[in-house]
């Protein structure tokens, strides 16, 4: 047991906070900003792109897929780096459905669409989520029909984050209208974005991001589209999952956040004299925010470990998932409170402060994660089950 | 980063184990309820100076194993998990560590192999709320004579050596004094977790300079020693959370109501699986300052961290079980009652959340404290 960094990982750090001071030009961050931190503009591409040529976006991946071959903590702190620089990393592609491909996928998947991942040319949205489909998600309609060597798709997803602007759909449909159970009868396909029967309609949510209804009208896919086994596609969809609830929670940028709201206190003068630093009730909003965000990392840091061994427990994945997703909120609420009425402030209003504006903008957006990525209530469910070896509800 | 065990840490936490499933259960645990005798098991420490444990970060040159403070505060997790009637933090934590770091080798090679064979038993006053101590002492030819007093010493009564830091002109000493020396008076204290304490009296008690284990400068053993009674303190409370959780897992999947067990209420799981998160959250912060205790660093703002979660955790875990127990969690023939007061107790010593918070807010006002 050692709950530090080695040495190696300190330097990692430290170099890739150099390597994205640098990257993160004026024009990036202005281009990030009116894309409401989603990214998918020209410049920000051409920064994935050398992030995957300076071998970055592989750093945790084997030689074999143009990774360097160290460990998933290497690749954890890459994560936090990038994000905390502020850059919109499309970490649900690179992090959670690039390694399922690469451990389902088939030839094809390995060897063409990963590879391109790892060197930032290629995005895949996620489409799981439906009209009548969220929660109970095994309800999904949207069907996949054999047609001699093809599969015909047809149906509506909803919540299909960044599709406006990725490659593929990581889908899943049901292929198996008939099986006694919902959850056996569904496959995974990869759907080309670029298919004339592949439509989207934006859908703008209480924080100005885009997400997006996406539409497949009888697109017609080879069986190399198919991932993993012919009705197989619930394992590979709890196990994107599970990769997905550990990247949503990442320190990187809140740690941040807080450091620069305590230089702002510090400097800020209060009603009294003196800074706002030095009132009580900031300084306990600031000690709350540092003992949540700090239990924020080490939860990271763990399952980063854990996956490292092998050992990733399925509660854990979802504590992790409840527990970040809870607490940013309430971190942005303890700060919220600190910078007070400037929080309420656009950036773009006279009188915005970078920060306070910030909190502004994360007030908002910050529901997304405790529904997203399945909702707060059944990763409790997993908990107390896979956790506690509690007794479930039948549903 | 390694978030794993060690072979030695893994086999050091079995033989607590198993050990302490041994000597204590409910039945033994009720022979000292409501003070019908000090909550102390003579026996049961014996066995833990002979297993080795007790003398864990001590070095082996004074007849301890020389492991770290990462190791003896796993052994103080298990501790907290059967929430055992021995003097481990008194003895081994306020006691040993200080004087090992601290005290000159002619006074470690005195006193410390005897107390880690268990002839002697040491115990320290670092608990009280207040840093400043309110014992005093006056310079003599033949060294110090303290008058004063100091609150809530742990064991202060079963204890042969007393540990205590005083002020004296020049700031703080620290200094070994015999619990029967001449002037020495101490009252026993009603503890809400029956573990004895005592509040002691110091009448011109005279220290000679042997027994001197800092003439001035003892500040820094002070705040060095309550960290680690501090971090011990969160092992403790982590150990006792993890066993009322899982007792209440336990029990709601045994308990029927409505045909079903409790557990299958929505509402029963989702309030452990918060209790579940409540002491994952703990055991890493306390895992975090342990680590970086036994290695001698830096650890002021993880020690803090640690505890606020170890009050927050305690309070909300200590209700939880208790409620999904139904009366059962507070009926004294079933064995939750007493983590409740262990519970309690680590919540607020050495600093409840609130008052950690308020030292770890001041300190990030300076600019101290924040992330790498």
């Amino acid at each position: 047991m050692k709950i530090q960094f080695t040495e190696a990982q300190v330097a990692l750090r430290d170099e890739l906070r150099a390597y994205f001071r640098e990257l993160m030009t004026p024009a990036l961050q202005a281009e990030c900003e009116r894309d409401m931190g989603e990214g998918g503009g020209p410049l920000w591409r051409e920064a994935l792109a050398r992030m995957g040529r300076d071998g970055w976006i592989g750093l945790g991946w084997p030689e074999e897929y143009g990774g360097r071959n160290l460990s998933p903590m290497e690749q954890f702190i890459f994560v936090e780096e990038v994000m905390r620089a502020g850059y919109p990393f499309p970490f649900l592609t690179t992090e959670s459905v690039g390694p399922t491909l690469a451990e389902h996928g088939n030839a094809w998947m390995r060897e063409e669409i990963v590879p391109k991942i790892l060197r930032g040319e290629l995005l895949v949205s996620i489409g799981y989520s439906e009209p009548d489909a969220g929660t109970d998600l095994a309800a999904l309609r949207t069907s996949a029909v054999r047609e001699g060597d093809d599969w015909i798709i047809k149906g509506q997803k909803m919540w299909t984050s960044l599709a406006h602007f990725c490659d593929y759909t990581w889908l899943a449909a049901r292929t198996d209208p008939d099986a006694a159970k919902k959850h056996k009868g569904i496959s995974m396909f990869l759907v080309p974005n670029s298919d004339p029967g592949w439509s989207c309609t934006p859908v703008h949510t209480l924080g100005g991001v885009r997400t997006n209804a996406t539409f497949y009208d009888n697109i017609r896919v080879s069986d190399a589209h198919r991932v993993g086994e012919l009705h197989g596609g619930w394992k590979l969809i709890t196990s994107q999952l599970n990769r997905e609830r550990l990247s949503l929670i990442n320190f990187g940028p809140i740690s941040e956040l807080f450091n620069q709201v305590v230089h702002w206190a510090r400097a800020e003068p209060g009603e009294t004299g003196g800074s706002i630093a030095e009132l009580p009730w900031v300084q306990a909003n600031l000690a709350r925010s540092r003992a949540l965000i700090e239990c924020m990392k080490l939860i990271v840091y763990k399952q980063s470990w854990a996956m490292t061994e092998g050992t990733l427990a399925m509660a854990d994945a979802s504590a992790a998932k409840v527990f970040g997703s809870e607490g940013f909120i309430e971190v942005y609420r303890l700060l919220g409170e600190i910078v007070a009425e400037r929080g309420l402030l656009r950036s773009h209003s006279p009188g915005a402060a970078e920060q306070a504006a910030r909190i502004e903008r994360l007030y908002r957006t910050a529901s997304i994660i405790t529904f997203g990525g399945g909702a707060n209530e059944i990763q409790r469910d997993i908990i107390s089950a896979a956790g506690l070896w509690m007794p479930r509800a039948s549903r | 980063m390694d978030f794993g065990f060690s072979e030695i840490q893994h086999d050091l936490r079995g033989l607590a184990r198993r050990i302490l499933d041994d000597a204590v259960s409910a039945s033994t645990l009720a022979a000292y309820d409501e003070f019908a005798a000090p909550r102390f098991d003579r026996v049961l420490w014996q066995t833990l100076v002979d297993s080795g444990l007790s003398g864990i970060a001590v070095a082996e040159e004074h007849g301890g194993m020389g492991l770290g403070f990462m190791e003896l505060g796993l052994f103080i997790e298990e501790l907290g998990r059967s929430i055992a009637p021995v003097p481990v933090l008194a003895h081994c934590v306020a006691g040993m560590l200080p004087l090992q770091q601290f005290a000159s080798a002619d006074l470690q090679s005195r006193v410390l192999p005897p107390a880690a064979r268990g002839d002697i038993l040491l115990t320290g006053a670092f608990w009280s709320g207040s840093a400043t101590p309110e014992l005093r002492a006056q310079n003599t030819p033949e060294g110090l004579l303290l008058t004063g007093h100091c609150r809530a010493v742990p064991f202060a009564q079963q204890a042969d050596w007393l540990l205590v830091p005083v002020q004296v002109a020049a700031g703080v000493a620290v200094v070994l004094v015999p619990t029967d020396a001449v002037g020495v008076r101490s009252n026993a204290l009603q503890m809400t977790h029956f573990e004895p304490h005592a509040d002691i009296e110091f009448n011109n008690v005279p220290v000679p300079e042997a027994d001197i284990v800092l003439a001035s400068g003892g500040e820094a053993l002070v705040t060095w020693t309550r960290e680690r009674c501090t971090a011990a303190v969160c092992a403790q409370q982590l150990g006792a959370a993890d066993c009322a959780l899982r007792m209440a897992a336990g029990y709601t999947s045994e308990r029927k109501q409505f045909g079903v067990p409790v557990a299958t209420f929505q509402a029963v799981g989702h309030r452990m699986a918060d209790c579940y998160i409540d002491v994952e959250c703990l055991r890493l912060c306390t895992w975090q300052a342990l680590s970086l205790l036994g290695e001698q660093r830096a650890a002021t703002t993880e020690v803090q961290i640690a505890k606020i979660w170890a009050g927050d955790v305690g309070h909300r875990v200590s209700y939880a079980c208790q409620h999904v127990h139904g009366g059962t969690g507070i009926d004294r023939d079933y064995p939750l009652w007493r983590y409740c007061l262990w519970l309690r107790f680590n919540e607020m010593t050495l600093g409840s959340s609130a008052a950690q918070g308020a030292a770890l807010g001041q300190r990030l006002a300076r600019g101290e404290g924040l992330f790498d």
